[in-house]
């Protein structure tokens, strides 16, 4: 009477998903052997008869195989790549770009900065025109044959 | 962390050759480390006022120089010179006269925007001093087209 509550209090928590490898195999074992089952009871006998075997554990190289995918995936997602691409279209995007034109005039005479447009100009241009010119070589003449 | 480094370096690379002047020997007559910036009347232009002449920069220096310092002038233009674009006389005008440089035009290997780049020389003897003018341009003009429209008539 004592083993039929146990059997009883077994079958409840298998039912509720609570039960052990150990549990399961004695309720297996109680079932297999026991002929004068309660009619209640019954029921349950047929169906250990189905279960054979005890679930199989999974091995540890099955588990290591069933979580290699997740490693794998998690391996394969590295920063850098996209680090390196958003540093590449930073830079391309900088020098590509056309830069805001910058505009400076500055002139630089007896080491004081002045910062008169119309002077820088004139003086850029005089230079370009002194070296274009060839240094106006009739100018450059006339200076060597003027000297005393 | 390597592989970034790396590209970063690069990166950092090409934002240094982006910019104009940079890595020009002739920098250190601009700087007035040749001669002192006393003795230099120095232009800077960039920009809108340069537009007419196709020109994003340029950078003009002249100065008074006593021997010593244009023969170091000359060097450093010299240096500049061998980063021209070809020996193609449509890309470079010189003129020497006992072992000096007197005058040059040479058209630098192009920016990295693909603008053209000049560096120019000109040296007056006054025998007392030399007057050296140094030209620092770029932009799209063809020196065919700077020639056009500096060369006084």
């Amino acid at each position: 009477m004592n083993k039929e509550t146990n059997i009883r209090e077994l079958l409840r928590r298998y039912m509720e998903g609570e039960s052990t490898q150990a549990e399961l195999r004695l309720l297996k074992e109680y079932f297999d052997s026991e002929q004068d089952l309660p009619e209640d009871l019954r029921a349950f006998a047929q169906m250990f008869a189905i279960i054979d075997e005890e679930m199989p554990t999974p091995s540890a190289e099955a588990l290591d195989r069933f979580s290699s995918p997740l490693k794998e995936n998690r391996r394969s997602f590295r920063l850098w790549p996209l680090l390196a691409a958003a540093c590449i279209a930073a830079f391309a995007f900088i020098i590509l770009m056309p830069p805001e034109e910058e505009n400076m005039a500055i002139a630089y005479v007896d080491g004081k900065m002045l910062n008169n447009e119309v002077q820088a100009m004139q003086m850029g241009q005089e230079a370009l025109q002194e070296i274009f010119s060839n240094g106006n070589q009739e100018q450059q003449l006339s200076e060597l044959f003027n000297e005393p | 962390m390597k592989r970034l480094l790396i590209i970063l370096l690069m990166s950092v690379g090409i934002t240094l050759c982006a910019t104009a002047q940079e890595g020009l020997r002739i920098n250190e007559v601009f700087e007035g480390h040749v001669v002192s910036k006393q003795f230099i009347q120095e232009s800077l232009v960039k920009g809108d006022n340069l537009a007419p002449y196709n020109l994003k920069v340029l950078h003009t220096a002249k100065c008074v120089a006593n021997n010593k310092e244009r023969t170091t002038i000359e060097q450093l233009f010299e240096e500049d010179m061998k980063e021209r674009i070809s020996d193609d006389n449509s890309n470079m005008e010189m003129e020497s006269r006992d072992g000096h440089l007197y005058y040059a035009i040479v058209q630098l290997k192009n920016g990295a925007r693909g603008t053209h780049r000049y560096i120019c020389y000109q040296c007056r003897d006054r025998s007392s001093h030399y007057d050296i003018t140094l030209v620092y341009m770029e932009g799209k003009a063809s020196l065919a087209d700077l020639r056009r429209t500096f060369k006084k008539k």
